[in-house]
């Protein structure tokens, strides 16, 4: 055909041209060599398509592809949930120790403060959704995988009473692995302890919704995330005590699909509704609203 | 100078920019989707990496596929040519972080020059003349004041608005009232915002464009101008230089051109569009790429666009003062499309069994078409601009003429004859014509076929 004709002709000149061609240095080999700088681009973990950072910002870090929930850092979820420049941070200077002098326990620590700029894996203050006050309190799963040590447990309690103290709804994000192993039984005690600081908060009559992200797992699964009075979770979010892997180990048989997952958890009643993250404000301002105390102003700065 | 430039482009614009780049001693990459596989600009160029699908959006639209194309060729720059990715600002910016030189100006200007409110604020302070109306929303009364003080008609647009909807054309004072609030009624239901804006109507203007060449060091020179008058739905059908138009008002519009492009720091080619009507002239919109229609001014300048354009994104300074640019003769171009005018111009795909090109001097054809080149229905129809240069206006429509007698694309329909018919209309050879051209003579220009 013509077609091939025009192609072998075009590669022959091409072949000619490249004989006479220059040989001149290359002053391109300098640092300005063309290539995609680090953190332009994020990998999905869930369909593996490379989405841009900035429209995965845009899109609430849920891939547009195939819905896939990222996890976020604290400050990036403060960001998402609440109304510009409304959170004030609270319980700020707790020092986490190494009470049972675990080895490489404090520069694990360390790594962790300076990666995440946060003093431990949980941080809460006050804050507004579309208007509507509440307490918010977020686990860092970047932070050692959110784990609940001494301070973590600690800070669960002050933002429960910072919440009975102003009577303001509580919000709790929770993502974590469970109990932190270094701190052993100390971490274990935290269970019980958050677990009656909510208990108080339901006493006084306050509303407390526990929103339950990838992963929630382990002993803070065991003690205040599943004690909301409303639980929400992430889409695809992995919730339980053990891990599957272990359960399948243990119990020697097939785990149904989904299991652990959130819409598998909403169908078996745990959970009360799954939100995708693009609606989690709206929801949770309607809620707030909808549990509103009548006839009372909140005096609450 | 770049060593290797990729051309993330198809047809005929990606055929002509890697010729410049060959000038130049430039290598090429070309990208191509599945369907082009046989395309002339492959094979023209050094290097050719597939980039997906045929539609578009999965192959000349999709940046990170042609940036790793980039990346792994090692192409220092990337020119966009027109359409796909040539106006997208955040392919702009991909590129800059990614240490690929983006042939064009900086991803700020073309977001604030694709922002038509934020372009026309722009210009509007740097004191370029753009439609006269109000500023910012107004309320009944503000309206009112305003149309004793510029007249009628004027149109009543959204500012949240688009695509047509909440516009109204107001023609006597009686129905402003009436028209204002219908308006302000549609806007509310279709964007949630019931605000409006006026603007002076202006009516049948012609299109006159100006070429213009900006460096990375201020210097900013205008290549003339363009009359693309000649339009079919907002697409262009023939454009020439120079046009015909006022020498005092040409100047003035140089001068406009030239003080937009400065005030947005532009650099590259670009063009600064306007509408034109009797004396005066308003900025319309900038366009932050090479246009189709760019060889009707390098043949009467005798520069080389594209290879210029190579050059101000290496870093190389304008070689040439404003004084030393010379407007010789007249060029027209006309699109040839693959498309039937007859049957309403629909599209006619399909392999070209024989192909003649009109040759001699003054004849210029840009194309991509070969014998046995198969057009595909997945892009645009257009398959080859025919350019004319000529002594005078007069002289280079006779030389257009003939030459499109020449034409011979066996195989596909084109509109061939339609332009040809165009060129025999007195109107147009008187050179008094408008946008509205085509539309009011559509029945005579199609009567070819009989």
């Amino acid at each position: 055909m013509k077609t091939e004709l025009l192609k072998k002709a075009l590669k022959r000149h091409k072949a000619l041209k490249n004989e006479f061609k220059n040989t001149y240095v290359n002053d391109q080999n300098k640092a300005t060599k063309p290539d995609v700088p680090a953190g332009l681009y994020e990998q999905c973990p869930s369909c593996k398509k490379n989405l841009n950072k900035k429209t995965l910002v845009v899109h609430h870090y849920v891939c547009d592809k195939c819905g896939h929930h990222f996890r976020l850092r604290a400050l990036e979820r403060i960001l998402l949930t609440l109304d510009k420049h409304s959170f004030l941070e609270k319980g700020l200077g707790f020092i986490t120790l190494n009470p049972l002098f675990q080895e490489g326990y404090e520069q694990k620590l360390e790594t962790a403060r300076k990666k995440s700029g946060n003093d431990d894996a949980f941080v809460y203050g006050y804050g507004e959704i579309e208007g509507e006050p509440c307490v918010l309190g977020v686990l860092d799963s970047h932070f050692m995988m959110g784990s609940m040590g001494s301070v973590v447990g600690e800070k669960v309690v002050k933002s429960a009473e910072y919440a009975m103290l102003k009577k303001l709804p509580l919000i709790i994000f929770s993502a974590s692995g469970g109990a932190r192993m270094q701190e052993g039984i100390f971490s274990l005690m935290q269970m019980a302890k958050t677990s009656s600081a909510i208990k108080e908060l339901h006493e006084q009559g306050l509303l407390y919704i526990s929103v339950l992200t990838h992963p929630t797992t382990g002993g803070v699964s065991a003690s205040f995330a599943t004690l909301g009075d409303i639980i929400i979770g992430e889409p695809g979010a992995l919730i339980g005590f053990a891990g599957p892997r272990v359960i399948k180990q243990t119990i020697k048989e097939t785990l149904p699909e989904g299991f652990q997952r959130s819409e598998f958890l909403k169908e078996k009643g745990l959970l009360d509704k799954v939100v995708h993250r693009k609606d989690m404000r709206i929801i949770l301002s309607t809620l707030l609203q909808l549990h509103k105390p009548r006839n009372e102003t909140n005096d609450n700065t | 100078m770049f060593q290797k430039v990729l051309v993330a482009n198809r047809g005929e614009i990606a055929v002509r920019i890697i010729r410049s780049c060959r000038e130049l001693g430039i290598e090429t990459v070309a990208v191509y989707s599945t369907v082009d596989e046989d395309a002339l600009h492959v094979h023209l160029a050094d290097e050719a990496v597939c980039v997906g699908e045929a539609p578009a959006k999965a192959s000349y639209l999709h940046m990170e596929n042609i940036i790793s194309a980039a990346i792994n060729t090692g192409a220092e720059a990337i020119h966009p040519g027109f359409g796909f990715l040539s106006e997208n600002a955040k392919f702009a910016e991909l590129c800059e972080s990614c240490n690929i030189a983006f042939i064009g100006p900086s991803s700020q200007v073309i977001s604030d020059m694709g922002d038509k409110a934020k372009a026309k604020t722009l210009m509007r302070s740097a004191g370029v003349s753009i439609v006269p109306g109000s500023v910012g929303e107004i309320t009944l009364e503000e309206g009112l004041a305003l149309i004793k003080e510029m007249g009628l008609p004027v149109l009543i647009k959204a500012s949240a608005g688009g695509g047509g909807r909440g516009m109204r054309i107001v023609r006597h004072e009686s129905k402003f009232k009436t028209q204002y609030f219908a308006a302000k009624q549609e806007a509310a239901a279709a964007f949630s915002s019931d605000g409006v804006y006026l603007e002076k109507l202006v009516e049948n203007p012609r299109h006159i464009e100006v070429q213009i060449l900006a460096d990375k060091y201020d210097t900013v020179l205008h290549l003339f101008e363009r009359d693309c008058s000649v339009q079919r739905r907002n697409q262009k059908v023939i454009e020439e230089a120079p046009s015909n138009i006022d020498v005092s008002l040409r100047n003035q519009m140089y001068e406009a051109a030239i003080k937009a492009a400065k005030a947005v720091k532009y650099e590259n080619a670009g063009t600064v569009e306007f509408i034109v009507t009797d004396n005066a002239f308003y900025f319309i919109e900038m366009n932050t790429r090479i246009q189709v229609e760019h060889p009707v001014s390098e043949m009467i300048t005798n520069i080389d666009i594209i290879q210029e354009q190579l050059k101000i994104a290496s870093g190389m300074r304008l070689l040439f003062t404003q004084e030393s640019i010379k407007s010789q003769g007249h060029a027209i171009e006309v699109r040839i499309n693959a498309e039937n005018p007859v049957k309403n111009f629909m599209p006619s795909p399909g392999t070209v069994t024989f192909l003649h090109v009109p040759q001699g001097p003054g004849i210029r054809f840009d194309s991509m078409l070969y014998q046995d080149y198969t057009v595909s229905p997945h892009y645009d129809s257009m398959v080859g601009k025919l350019i004319v240069h000529a002594s005078d206006r007069a002289h280079a429509i006779s030389k257009m003429k003939s030459a499109l007698e020449e034409l011979i694309t066996e195989g596909i329909t084109t509109n061939q004859w339609f332009v040809w018919m165009i060129m025999n209309h007195q109107a147009y050879v008187e050179g008094s014509v408008d946008t509205s051209f085509i539309v009011k003579n559509i029945k005579k220009l199609i009567r070819y076929e009989n």
